[in-house]
């Protein structure tokens, strides 16, 4: 057993002070009618503030490597998904608040729920070591099966959890099977050690290993959702409260894409050929289905979920390609995705004036004669899904092409673009609903709720300089890839 | 006298002066002030106008190829610049985009009469998009104005189009966003020719761009495979756009539905961006690829001039055959790019603009007697000439203009193409001249049956003749038709170094019988 040193701990401090205001939250909710809505809501932010600060504070101050014995790590790769990950949960936060007030459970539940959620996506993001990975990625699973029954009494809450649970536990299950059998063949579950023993292990036990990577993959991509294993995607995604939808759709698929990428460049370049085809196919597949599925969809966040499906393909496109190119066009392209989400999902929280109204198409009708502002910054978010200039939609996926033809995967980038163009006709659904259909109802209405609006106005206006002035997060995100090997 | 604009950004100030009034408008005026609105968006325009005409004086044919270059860093990471400049070819093309934006907008005053906020707020935009598409020299830069300009084009169609808008609109946007990300493939790889080299291609190992002109500096070195690949790839984006045989489908449900001023600037403006394509990327980037597809080209642009012609000959409905017609001759515009000679490629270019203003003037006419009748329909009308007298003698000019009679610019134009068809393989000519007959023979029959004849339908007893404004609107483009036609000097002269370049770049005999004999481009290629 390696002697810990103490000042590995206080490394952790961002994580550390993380769970300990969610665990917080928790107990004060316990006691008497616990903290209000808004209350919980100023909470959250501010530790999810304190907390990012304190996580540019150790990256400044820690020198960059190995802590726990080997367990997390310290690294720029890191530090990019630790603050994309406390914007997805900050503007979570602040989509949820009017909602969890109009639910009537207990506020201070739903929001220590969700940063233990973010505590669990912190950790994963870094992960250097499969255990440490998969109980951080069960950390966040665990929160968000918790978070998608929220609405106790409604069934379809009830049955998004339950099934989202099941199915999660299975991969779960799948992907520590999978990572039982590397870690048998290359004697570690160390990413570097296991990238260290690959070479040698492949030429003894190639049926393990690639067994074992099968699993583990198979694990990685429930988690992003990716065809052939998404379909627990829609109905959790329909059945969970919209804020929780948001919260998987952004802030969970960005961190399970975190750890996907480290595991794939980090700890499997020893077997670069059979991954990639089979990542090539699995994108390819994504993207068509993703798209096609979405084409005939009548319920919003159905549709956004199917979306959401096609997109992991297109960032699996980047991955794969095993390149600085891909790898920070995945960066940039999930902090691009998840603002334009995030924001999207907003407008459609905003628009729910019941439990479950507002996903229907319809329910958009006219809505650019009632709120112009709203449905100008719907527009936007639509026209970023598609991936029209100028907005950060089609920056990222202009770069994730371009990462996919450079790596000589023209045929997936074809498909990509191919699938994408498509997308327009289900995205301009809601357009058409906004701005060419009327209403019977065209009395313009003041836009109430102003956290929430301030925040979808936030993600328009991320989305939109993302894509007329990239530079500056390109330069970071090219400067927080990880080495190749 | 115009100096000054040597002193400004000119072609960023052009670009986003439109931009600036469609924000003026979203932000500073309320949608009940429609008049105001109106003159102000309408105002923006002829600014724009008035900002882009000194380019026409202190542009120097004889100067550097491209002028009023503008250049910036944007995203250095990538090698992403703004690359603003236009040689002769864009200096028309503004001028023209400029021109039928004031037109449009002056015609909308009457057409458009709801959400005229929104309405003339896309107007604005699409005009940005249109202007930025033809001074990009970053390929970058010029995708991003290329997609922008999709979305206020859909909603002009989706909003304020007629009866079937929905579906005319969401297959125009499928139709183009589809050409175009095949073409942003072919841009990409390109992109990593030019540097590190991509599909097992040892790329050329410069410094990553994406300027348009150094990419024709790289063109003869692209090995003739790749070449291939990427010229189909921009083919499909440009060809939808032209639009080419087969690929045309989308225009006549686009036209028929779009407002007047929508088909104004679809026909007169964004037409042009698929054949400015082709001019301005896949002759000189893409030779060897250009003369190994150059059969298909040329097949499917004479397919697309009789086709055109023939469709347009059955329709009834007057907007649909112009329409049409539109095919027809865009087919022509495309012959005489692919005749890869002078000639070929100043007529095309040349035709280019005469298409924009007959064809504009034509959708502008239509517009006029649909606003007064409703209806389109040829054999709703018949005798009218004598209720709409100065209406008729627009429309008869326009019409000859439109089937080339000498002294209209059509004929200019036309004739150009023919010679250099002709110079390239005869029957290319040949099959060409049987367009124009056919060309004729529609127009002319269409003229016929609206406006000869005994006045037989009641409802066209009380039809009133032009007023002021349609006249205003109406005058400019009639007499830029007839200088075209009597005086096209001039505009010969700003294509001259253009053309001579692209032909320099795509015909590497021509190149080499230049070099030995200077100053004597157009003999040697006759001689040919």
């Amino acid at each position: 057993m390696p002697q810990i040193p103490l000042r590995d701990f206080l490394y952790l401090l961002p994580e550390i002070f993380l769970l300990t205001a969610g665990l917080l939250l928790l107990l004060s909710s316990s006691v008497g009618r616990g903290l209000g809505s808004r209350a919980a809501t100023l909470f959250s932010l501010a530790t999810l503030a304190a907390t990012a600060v304190m996580v540019v504070w150790v990256a400044q101050d820690a020198p960059p490597g190995l802590l726990l014995a080997g367990m997390y790590v310290l690294d720029d790769y890191a530090l990019y998904w630790k603050l994309l990950l406390l914007l997805a949960t900050g503007l979570t936060v602040v989509l949820s608040c009017r909602f969890v007030e109009e639910s009537g459970y207990r506020a201070g539940e739903f929001f220590s729920l969700l940063l233990t959620a973010a505590t669990g996506m912190l950790l994963m993001a870094g992960g250097a070591n499969l255990l440490s990975i998969w109980l951080s990625l069960e950390l966040m699973a665990l929160s968000s099966y918790v978070l998608a029954g929220y609405f106790k009494h409604e069934t379809r809450s009830n049955e998004a959890a339950l099934k989202y649970f099941i199915l999660g536990a299975l991969s779960s299950g799948v992907m520590l099977y999978g990572m039982s059998l590397l870690y048998g063949a290359a004697g570690s579950l160390g990413l570097a050690e296991i990238a260290a023993a690959l070479p040698a292990a492949a030429r003894t036990m190639p049926l393990v290993i690639g067994l074992g990577w099968l699993m583990l993959a198979i694990g990685l991509f429930f988690k992003v959702a990716a065809v052939p294993f998404h379909v627990w995607t829609p109905d959790v995604y329909v059945g969970a409260p919209t804020p929780v939808t948001a919260f998987l759709a952004a802030g969970s698929k960005a961190a399970s894409f975190a750890i996907l990428v480290r595991i794939f460049y980090t700890a499997l370049p020893g077997l670069a050929l059979d991954w990639q085809i089979i990542t090539a196919a699995v994108a390819a597949v994504t993207m068509i289905w993703g798209n096609l599925a979405a084409l005939t969809q009548t319920n919003v966040k159905r549709m956004l979920a199917y979306s959401s499906i096609a997109h992991a393909g297109y960032v699996l496109m980047g991955v794969l390609a095993m390149s600085d190119d891909g790898q920070w066009a995945v960066l940039f392209y999930l902090l691009a995705y998840v603002l334009i989400t995030l924001g999207a999902f907003g407008t459609v929280i905003l628009l729910e004036r019941r439990e479950y109204a507002g996903e229907t198409y319809e329910d958009y009708a006219g809505l650019a004669r009632r709120a112009p502002l709203l449905a100008a910054m719907m527009l936007l978010f639509m026209l970023a899904l598609t991936g029209i200039p100028p907005t950060g939609g089609f920056f990222g996926k202009i770069y994730l092409f371009a990462a996919a033809v450079e790596a000589g995967w023209t045929w997936v980038a074809v498909i990509g673009v191919l699938t994408s163009a498509l997308s327009l006709y289900y995205y301009l659904g809601i357009v058409v609903q906004m701005y060419l259909k009327d209403s019977d109802d065209v009395t313009p209405r003041p836009l109430e709720a102003r956290g929430l609006v301030a925040a979808i106005g936030f993600c328009a206006l991320a989305t939109l300089l993302l894509g007329l002035v990239p530079g500056p997060l390109v330069e970071l995100a090219k400067a927080s890839v990880l080495p190749l090997p | 006298m115009f100096e000054w604009i040597h002193q400004v950004p000119i072609l960023s100030v052009i670009t986003y002066v439109p931009l600036a009034g469609a924000l003026v408008v979203i932000f500073g005026m309320k949608s009940e002030n429609s008049g105001g609105i109106r003159r102000f968006a309408t105002g923006v325009a002829l600014l724009d106008f008035l900002i882009s005409v000194p380019l026409w004086f202190e542009f120097e044919p004889a100067g550097e190829l491209f002028q009023f270059r503008e250049s910036a860093s944007w995203i250095p990471s990538i090698g992403v610049r703004y690359e603003f400049g236009i040689d002769g070819i864009a200096l028309l093309l503004v001028l023209l985009t400029t021109l039928l934006g004031v037109i449009s907008f002056l015609s909308s005053w009457s057409a458009i009469k709801e959400r005229e906020k929104e309405y003339y707020v896309f107007m604005l935009l699409l005009q940005t998009g249109m202007l930025g598409v033809f001074m990009a020299l970053d390929f970058f830069l010029f995708y991003v104005f290329w997609e922008v300009m999709l979305v206020p084009m859909y909603f002009l169609i989706g909003i304020w189009g007629g009866s079937r808008k929905l579906y005319a609109a969401i297959k125009f946007f499928l139709y183009t966003l589809v050409g175009s990300v095949l073409m942003l493939l072919g841009i990409l790889a390109l992109y990593f020719y030019n540097a590190g080299g991509l599909l097992g291609y040892e790329g050329l190992g410069n410094p990553r761009t994406f300027s348009i002109l150094q990419f024709h500096e790289i063109g003869s070195q692209i090995p003739g495979e790749l070449q291939w690949w990427i010229f189909l790839a921009f083919f499909v984006g440009f060809a939808i756009k032209v639009p080419m045989f087969p690929f045309h489908t989308w225009l006549p449900d686009a036209h028929v539905e779009a407002p007047t001023a929508g088909s104004v600037i679809l026909a007169g403006v964004l037409l042009k961006m698929g054949t400015y394509g082709f001019v301005r990327f896949s002759l000189p980037i893409l030779p060897q690829g250009t003369w190994e597809l150059l059969p298909w080209m040329v097949a499917l642009s004479l397919i697309g001039i009789i086709y055109g012609a023939l469709v347009a000959m059955a329709q009834k409905d007057m907007k649909k055959l112009v329409a049409y017609s539109s095919v027809s001759h865009l087919g022509f515009v495309m012959l005489g790019i692919f005749a890869l000679n002078t000639a070929g490629l100043n007529g095309g270019i040349l035709q280019m603009i005469n298409h924009g203003l007959s064809t504009g003037a034509l959708f502008l006419l239509v517009g006029v007697i649909y606003e007064r009748r409703h209806t389109r329909m040829i054999s709703e009308y018949g005798g009218i000439s004598s209720k709409m007298p100065l209406y008729a003698t627009v429309f008869l000019v326009i019409t000859m203009a439109s089937i080339g009679l000498p002294t209209l610019n059509g004929f200019v134009g036309e004739f150009t193409i023919l010679v250099g068809a002709f110079n390239r393989t005869w029957w290319w000519a040949l099959v060409g001249a049987v367009g124009i007959v056919l060309g004729a023979a529609y127009m002319l029959w269409m003229f016929q049956r609206v406006f000869f004849g005994p006045l037989t339908n009641p409802e066209n007893e009380n039809l009133e003749d032009l007023d002021r404004r349609e006249l205003l609107y109406l005058m400019p483009l009639v007499i830029l038709c007839f200088w075209i036609g009597l005086y096209p000097k001039p505009f010969f002269a700003v294509l001259e170094k253009p053309v001579d370049y692209i032909v320099r770049k795509v015909d590497a005999d021509y190149a080499a019988a230049v070099a030995t004999l200077p100053a004597a481009g157009a003999e040697t290629e006759e001689a040919r």
